[in-house]
């Protein structure tokens, strides 16, 4: 394998540095995820608001988030905040925020969608029922919103596994940026680094988002 | 129906006015802050004023007990990280006697060429060490210490098709440079006509002209140097280009404490001739013996 | 923020804009047509071929354009194959762009009731007359929001294009910065030209999105 590079990783601790990039990558979506959640069940809940005006401020951030990319939002955290509002945030925040602005929305307008989706019938009764409004929504609707939002938010996962090697770009060490290392520290024993090294972190990769983007296929048709 | 989505249009177009307005908001009150932060310091020189700078002071670096310190990692042999995971190179060399004589610890943060100016000015580090050519456009922006090395643009091209004169480069072709250095200012500013081919990152600059995807690739000729002795089939045309500078540590704007603690620290271990050591330590094996009185420069006198 | 510094750089921010909306455009483009021809592939069941693009479908759905980007121009040189960043990243978009197309229309072709094919087909079309004439226009018009939504993604993805040289609008903006550190200003026109890039293409989105549940539903 000594042409294609491949060799390099078997150097030193090249290969446990590659790998902790990756877990860099994974660690940011996971946190990034689970605060979506959070918020877009709220933000969700919020955007099948009576008022006209959260709605459309809701909108406004949605629109917001379609058509920003998220480079654009990270350097706007990372370098714009600090410009603005002299605050300093780290790049490992920044990109957590950029990404939890990303996910709740995702996820808010995915919980108004199946908000909306179930029948008003199940209101009905719930409320002939008696119970008041609080109950109907955490025992009636959320349990029911969680079940079509589990697929949607593991898919979330992977995208945002995906969207981590963005990160780089702001100075975090990640996968991406640790491959690069490797091929410029070895670039004169090895020439062919960046084949080997750039084909394993494709590889890298894949292993971590494919078998869970599968999973969510999975339950999106159990649960469908 | 229709109504609905002309309501939308509205409601996008709004949107557009507003994300707008708040950012150029944001922007021109930033303005100003920095308009009175600047008079402030014009009028109580020296004052201990109270605004809120964005760097740490010596006193506060040293309380917190570690620096944070702006390096290359991608650019052999002045910043890289080996193959253990450690920084070094000729720049992180003297970070870490500067953190062994500041007694805290260091914390390297990996940039690239263009985010230099900006890592400092947002506080993102203390010091810059990553290979930073002093130009005058860039003291405008930050402060710089005394130098430790020379420096001036260089070309390197492949063996087999030497660019020796820029006037030379045909019109289709295109010269590798590094987003944010000074080659790239230097072209765009002399060269208008040529064709530039910009990079992020050193990594991906120098994979892609060993690729072949430029004619030649314009930087610090030092780097060029250490290229063209490091991979065999390429030659330094233009050894020598533009004017001759120097590399110096750099620090947010005003940070005038850490400033006069590098300058003596950087005067104090050319006593002992530490860039020499430091040469040796890191630059002997690319460079050979030949160099090493061009490029240090020690206690930071420029000879 | 300096108003001479704006329009001093508006010219190169247009400059990237065209380079942008081209690449964007013909990444666009190849991302149709594979989506289009691989999607039919898969409706008709032709066996390889099948197999094959549910592995590609796989491979490109589960990495960053990026890392696909960086494997395209900096590692496949090593093998001998040189591509031109432009060329690279018409590609790059094409295919990852693909993968997502092939899975939208797919989905819409699978959605067009089998009964209507069987209906045509009883009244003597023959297959492909079936597929260009009754399943392919209804097919299209529900997966329209979809290829939206999906156009709007790559035109934001090309954001990663200045990682391979090209002068695009991140670049542009990143460059400018790292010259003379004119940060507000690079960002401020950065949001805008996206927006402007962007903001039309949403609304057609949702205008066409209204226009298919029209055709849907009937009024």
């Amino acid at each position: 394998m000594q042409s294609l590079g491949i060799d390099v990783l078997f150097k030193g601790t090249n290969m446990i540095r590659l790998l902790k990039g990756l877990w860099v990558s994974v660690e940011i979506s996971l946190i990034s995820v689970a605060i979506s959640i959070v918020l877009g069940l709220i933000a969700g809940v919020l955007m099948t608001s009576k008022s006209k005006l959260i709605r459309f401020i809701f909108r406004v951030y949605l629109e917001i988030v379609r058509i920003m990319p998220q480079m654009v939002l990270l350097f706007i955290v990372y370098f714009g905040t600090t410009r603005v509002f002299g605050m300093n945030i780290s790049a490992e925040l920044s990109a957590i925020i950029v990404f939890v602005f990303w996910g709740t929305a995702e996820m808010g307008d995915l919980v108004r969608g199946s908000i909306q989706s179930i029948p008003k019938i199940q209101y009905d009764s719930a409320y002939a029922l008696g119970m008041d409004k609080f109950k109907v929504h955490f025992l009636i609707i959320f349990p029911q919103t969680i079940r079509r939002l589990l697929p949607l938010s593991i898919n979330l996962v992977t995208r945002m596994v995906k969207t981590t090697s963005l990160v780089m770009m702001i100075g975090i060490v990640e996968v991406l940026k640790v491959a690069q290392q490797i091929i410029e520290a070895n670039r004169k024993a090895s020439p062919n680094a960046a084949f080997g090294v750039f084909a394993v972190v494709f590889f890298l990769y894949f292993i971590v988002c494919w078998p869970i983007s599968r999973l969510a296929v999975k339950l999106e048709k159990r649960w469908a | 129906m229709k109504k609905n989505y002309l309501t939308k249009i509205g409601t996008l177009l709004t949107a557009t006015a507003l994300f707008g307005a708040t950012l150029a908001g944001c922007g021109s009150a930033k303005t100003e802050t920095a308009d009175l932060n600047s008079t402030a310091a014009n009028i109580e020189e020296g004052d201990a004023a109270e605004t809120d700078t964005v760097y740490r002071t010596l006193d506060e670096i040293k309380e917190s007990g570690t620096i944070n310190i702006g390096v290359f990692s991608d650019k052999s042999p002045f910043g890289y990280v080996d193959e253990n995971g450690e920084y070094a190179g000729y720049d992180v060399y003297f970070a870490e006697k500067i953190g062994e004589d500041l007694g805290v610890k260091i914390n390297y943060v990996s940039t690239e060429a263009a985010n230099r100016i900006e890592y400092l000015q947002t506080g993102k580090v203390d010091i810059i060490l990553a290979n930073f050519t002093v130009t005058e456009e860039r003291a405008q922006e930050v402060d710089f210490a005394l130098p430790y090395m020379n420096v001036a643009l260089g070309v390197v091209s492949p063996s087999d098709s030497v660019v020796e004169s820029l006037d030379a480069v045909g019109a289709d072709d295109q010269i590798i440079v590094i987003s944010g250095t000074t080659a790239e200012t230097y072209l765009e500013k002399n060269y208008p006509d040529i064709k530039l081919q910009k990079y992020d990152a050193y990594a991906e600059a120098k994979t892609a002209f060993e690729n072949g995807n430029g004619v030649a690739w314009a930087n610090d000729n030092t780097e060029v140097i250490a290229f063209s002795l490091e991979n065999e089939g390429y030659t330094v045309g233009i050894p020598s280009l533009g004017d001759a500078d120097t590399i110096a540590p750099a620090v947010t704007k005003g940070n005038d404490t850490l400033l006069t603690w590098l300058n003596e620290e950087i005067e104090t271990i050319g006593e002992d001739n530490f860039f020499h050591k430091d040469y040796e330590e890191t630059l002997l094996d690319t460079y050979g013996a030949d160099y090493e009185n061009t490029l240090v420069v020690e206690g930071g006198k420029v000879q | 923020m300096d108003l001479n510094v704006l329009k001093s750089y508006i010219p190169l921010y247009n400059e990237a804009l065209l380079l942008t909306v081209k690449i964007g455009l013909l990444g666009i483009l190849t991302a149709f047509v594979i989506g289009l021809s691989g999607a039919a592939a898969i409706y008709f069941r032709i066996p390889v071929i099948r197999k094959i693009l549910s592995i590609y479908i796989e491979l490109f759905r589960n990495t960053p354009l990026l890392v696909q980007l960086f494997f395209i121009y900096f590692a496949l040189p090593k093998l001998g194959i040189r591509i031109s960043a432009e060329l690279c990243g018409v590609m790059g978009l094409g295919l990852i762009g693909g993968a997502y197309m092939i899975e939208t229309m797919r989905s819409g072709l699978e959605s067009i009731a089998k009964v209507q094919s069987e209906s045509a087909l009883s009244l003597g079309m023959t297959e492909g007359q079936v597929f260009m004439n009754i399943i392919l226009p209804q097919a299209f018009s529900v997966s329209m929001p979809g290829i939206m939504a999906n156009v709007i993604f790559l035109l934001k993805e090309t954001s990663v294009f200045s990682t391979i040289s090209l002068m695009d609008l991140m670049f542009t903006a990143k460059d400018l910065i790292g010259m003379y550190a004119k940060t507000i200003e690079c960002l401020f026109l950065l949001v805008i030209y996206y927006l402007v890039m962007l903001l039309p293409v949403s609304i057609l989105g949702s205008i066409i999105e209204r226009r298919v549940r029209y055709a849907e539903f009937g009024d």
